[in-house]
């Protein structure tokens, strides 16, 4: 009787535990997302873990003389370990050498640049400090490939590469660069470093503005010097920022499809992305290994990082900042300094416009001369009897552009809208219940579809979509958008999160207050600025997305993006670079009018 | 709540059961001895958009004009060839390809024997084109890549033997596609090892130096030849981009292997620019032992085809003298169709098969370890 008894109060004790649990909205949000996350980046795991040991029909199949669908480790045999004709050489480590110089060395150039932008911007007194600000995220915005043609196109000359044409540099000043200065490692890691710059100054500068300065005050009293405030207080506080810069540029630097191609195949210079998309065609199997290969690269950064910024409890709050950081004044560097800084970064942000406008409007390659020029590829009509170049009509009286455009701007709108709530959801689970198991494993959840590699991420969702024939089209591509730029959002949405005290909910749940009126009229509206850029992030990313979409589009009309790339590798330079030059406006367009209306921007939606 | 459930549950499984595909193989087999009208009303009976892939962009140009001959709604892509292929893997059900023109006969052999595409020859082709063009595969088109080079300058690369391209003075003056990105120009490169082309290699290459070969390590003058060659090439982007290239002002002393139709774009300074194989046929002599290669471009029905008499029609236009025109308008694509006349200035088909590379899937299907080899080549 009484053993009964106590079972039932064990049972009643349980329920009621359970049911106080599932009262606290922030449970059920973190359970919803750890069940949903969990098959939206688990299961594809997974199954990219599934494909490396199963044999692929065709070519593969007639290779491993083995029947398709069968299991098997012929393709870790082959890649890691075929000496015939070098073959895991080539495929696999001297590629697997090449990414890991590369994004290292991009790394650190993101890290130094944006880093030491982010210090002068934030802690001196330099000069045109809101120009500089404005426009050195612009190369993020920018699609990666933009700089990397930029590159190509003014630095090529008839010494190097092709040995065909000179490009700016070469025809108009005479100077003609060495082949490791246009093609190979040093210009992919540049190019990618100043890709990702935006990212170490945004992260570095928001610590850099935050830090707590009486650290540094009590060393100028006790008259210590610059350099050993800068090296011994200064970098220590943002260590953790320059991890997650590093950990960021290196999984974004790694995946980069474009740039290696441009800046590599004219010198047969090739990395893990580029061997995996050539992989893709005939041996997917090895394809996908090269995939988990880079993941576990990402996740071993990822853990490194945990590591250090997990040393760092406190977070920086909202309010409560004591003391006005001193700046320190540049004096007679100043102008100099400044100028050389707008100068770089028109180079980097504004000449690629230039140049893609001007290689719009020129028939014949080569020719700048006024008689070569035509608006044509623009808005010229019946082109084809004139020009053969593909399309009839010029990109603005296109209807298809125009349709491109549409999908792309409601692609990146959804995933950017999706995205962006469930960050703000997850943010808030993540932050309310912060330390606890589910909690953690949310969080990491979240940022794993960061480390997959764009193109593995969309075979891996091609595939999945073969098996769920209502899984198509927009949708497809919407899913895959939002879960892929998820990281963006959740990341946002918890430092907006984190940086509420508890007492601001509090508040509204004595006055009995229901939980989503709180969201919507509480929490929302205080982070309005930080929310928003969380939205903002993905939609941007979306908009000049490339790899991921490629597999995925219905056809490659669908998107502006995969138009521009059937355009340029159909070597229809003008209607590219015209399209291009489309994307990057319409990007631009949108973050300055979202910045515009709402206060919020990208350097928010990163640095939270 | 528990309604709701259930409903959304049911509608879920609405949606992943299999949607029931007509058995496209059975309308193709009637089809086959279908007359022209026969085949005109069945697709007409059919509904929804009509779907084509074709990794040539001028089969936009040639659905607009059936889609407005027969009132066909139609939507066109322009796909690489292994886009098309992945597609085919995993697209099924609505908005699937109906038809594909697709190159690489040995990734196409393969599709074939998976089931993934069927071929169909319309009754009025049967006797205009040869058996082999039919079977396993309809070829719609050949498409020729050939040696073209630059003629400003001294040092003009005018070759007539195929070893001249390997000496040390041509390194980085050859440019070519990167053999890893279209499978077309693997397939012509694993073909020189094809022992009747090695031989004929081994011949050129003692009618270019005067002594016999020596083939080192090599297993034959094929391997020896695609080795050197490979050396002494710079990869472009794109067939366009390299004709570009070529073609300008600065490169003279370049030659390049690429598409002939590229001279027909605008942004190519074509009178810079001299095809290897008309030169040697002016000066009566040809390039030893070929002056590029050849590869066919096949029409195929998709097996999961919504519109399967739609595809069958719009094979029978494509082979027909108002469906090849697109191609036919300008020089670089021949039809197998001996009766559609080839371009003003161009090579009659013949002719071209007599002095190029053509594909044999079945050695480049068994040819992977010359893969290999090729991709060792395409490294530093």
């Amino acid at each position: 009787m009484d053993a009964v008894s106590a079972r039932r109060r064990a049972m009643k004790r349980i329920r009621g535990r359970t049911l106080a649990w599932l009262t606290k909205p922030a449970n059920i949000v973190l359970l919803v997302f750890a069940v949903a996350l969990t098959v939206l980046t688990l299961y594809p795991l997974l199954s990219l873990c599934a494909e490396t040991l199963t044999i692929h029909p065709g070519r593969e199949a007639r290779a491993a003389q083995q029947t398709a669908g069968e299991l098997s480790l012929y393709h870790f045999q082959r890649l890691f370990a075929t000496r015939e004709n070098d073959y895991s050489r080539i495929q696999f480590y001297e590629p697997l050498l090449n990414t890991l110089l590369v994004s290292v060395s991009a790394s650190l150039i993101a890290i130094v640049f944006g880093g030491t932008v982010a210090f002068l911007v934030t802690r001196t007194n330099l000069k045109y400090v809101k120009f500089v600000s404005a426009v050195f995220t612009f190369p993020y915005i920018m699609p990666s490939w933009t700089l990397a043609l930029f590159w190509e196109n003014f630095f090529k000359n008839v010494n190097i590469g092709l040995k065909t044409s000179n490009g700016i540099m070469a025809a108009v000043f005479g100077v003609y660069m060495p082949e490791w200065f246009v093609y190979g490692a040093f210009p992919i890691a540049l190019v990618l470093g100043l890709h990702y710059a935006p990212y170490a100054y945004i992260l570095i500068g928001t610590m850099l503005r935050n830090m707590d300065a009486n650290l540094e005050e009590a060393a100028t009293i006790l008259r210590t010097r610059r350099a050993r405030i800068i090296r011994r207080i200064t970098l220590p506080v943002v260590r953790p920022a320059l991890m997650s810069t590093f950990l960021l540029v290196f999984a974004s630097s790694m995946s980069a499809y474009s740039v290696p191609v441009f800046l590599g195949s004219p010198v047969r210079y090739y990395v893990l992305s580029t061997k995996m998309k050539s992989l893709m065609d005939s041996y997917p199997g090895q394809a996908y290994i090269i995939a988990s290969v880079m993941i576990c690269m990402g996740v071993v950064i990822l853990l490194l990082n945990q590591r250090v910024t997990n040393s760092r409890k406190n977070y920086t709050t909202v309010t409560g900042k004591s003391s006005r950081i001193s700046k320190i004044n540049l004096g007679r560097a100043n102008y100099p300094l400044a100028i050389l800084l707008v100068v770089l970064l028109l180079l980097v942000a504004v000449t690629p416009l230039l140049t893609f406008a001007m290689e719009s409007i020129i028939v014949k390659a080569g020719d700048y001369s006024p008689g070569n020029m035509t608006l044509d590829f623009w808005i010229g009509t019946n082109l084809e009897a004139r020009l053969d170049q593909g399309d009839s009509t010029g990109i603005l009286l296109n209807p298809r552009v125009w349709s491109a455009l549409g999908y792309s701007l409601s692609l990146a709108a959804v995933s950017a809208f999706v995205a962006g709530t469930c960050g703000i959801l997850l943010g808030y689970g993540v932050a309310k219940r912060r330390g606890s198991r589910l909690a953690n494993l949310v969080n990491s959840l979240s940022f794993f579809p960061y480390l997959m590699p764009s193109l593995a991420f969309g075979a891996i969702y091609l595939a999945m979509s073969a098996k769920l024939p209502w899984l198509r089209g927009f949708m497809l591509l919407a899913l895959v958008g939002s879960v892929k730029y998820l990281p963006f959002a959740s990341r946002s949405g918890l430092n907006a999160m984190l940086q509420l005290s508890g007492e601001i909910e509090e508040a509204a749940i004595i006055n009995g207050v229901p939980w989503w009126k709180r969201m919507l009229r509480v929490i929302c509206p205080i982070q309005k600025t930080s929310i928003l850029s969380g939205y903002l992030v993905p939609m941007v990313s979306c908009m000049r997305e490339l790899s991921l979409f490629v597999l995925l589009v219905p056809t490659s009309n669908t998107l502006l993006t995969t138009m521009l790339m059937q355009y340029s590798e159909k070597g229809w330079a003008q209607f590219g670079n015209a399209i291009n030059l489309l994307i990057i406006i319409v990007v631009l367009l949108v973050n300055f009018i979202v910045n515009k209306l709402t206060g919020a921007s990208i350097d928010k939606g990163v640095g939270g | 709540m528990k309604k709701t459930l259930s409903l959304v549950l049911a509608l879920a499984l609405l949606l992943c059961a299999a949607p029931a595909f007509a058995d496209v193989a059975a309308d193709v087999e009637a089809g086959q001895s279908m007359t022209h009208d026969e085949l005109v009303a069945r697709a007409q009976a059919e509904t929804g958009t009509f779907v084509v892939y074709g990794n040539t962009s001028r089969i936009t140009t040639a659905a607009e004009d059936f889609g407005a001959l027969y009132d066909i709604p139609f939507e066109s892509n322009n796909l690489k060839d292994q886009e098309i292929y992945t597609k085919l893997r995993s697209e099924t059900g609505s908005g699937a390809a109906d038809m594909v023109m697709i190159q690489d006969g040995a990734q196409l052999t393969d599709a074939i024997d998976e089931g993934l595409v069927i071929n169909f020859v319309p009754a009025g082709v049967k006797d205009a084109v040869s058996e082999a063009e039919q079977q396993p595969a309809l070829v719609h088109q050949y498409i020729n890549k050939l040696f073209i080079y630059n003629n400003l300058g001294d040092a003009v690369p005018a070759i007539q033997n195929v070893w001249e391209l390997t000496a040390s003075e041509m390194k980085g003056r050859v440019i070519f596609k990167n053999p890893e990105s279209e499978k077309v120009n693997m397939n012509f490169l694993v073909m020189c090892t094809k022992p009747e082309w090695a031989d004929r290699l081994a011949e050129a290459y003692r009618a270019w130096k005067g002594e016999e070969i020596d083939l080192g390590g090599y297993q034959n003058a094929g391997y020896k030849w695609v080795a050197e060659f490979l050396a002494n090439v710079t990869f472009g982007k794109s067939d366009t981009s390299i004709a570009e290239e070529v073609s300008q002002e600065t490169a003279a002393g370049t030659i390049g292997l690429f598409v002939l139709s590229k001279l027909r774009s605008s942004s190519v300074l074509t009178d810079n620019l001299t095809v290897a194989a008309y030169d040697a046929a002016a000066n009566g002599y040809a390039v030893e032992p070929f002056a590029g290669f050849m590869y066919p471009m096949y029409t195929m029905v998709n097996v999961n085809a919504n519109r399967p008499y739609t595809a069958m029609l719009f094979i029978e236009y494509l082979m027909s003298e108002d469906g090849f025109k697109p191609w036919g308008k300008n020089i670089g694509a021949y039809s197998p169709n001996p009766a559609l006349a080839v371009n003003e200035g161009d090579l009659p088909i013949d002719a071209w098969k007599a002095c190029l590379v053509m594909e044999d899937a079945d050695y480049i299907l068994e040819s992977f370890d010359v893969e290999d080899f090729i991709l060792r080549h395409c490294q530093n």
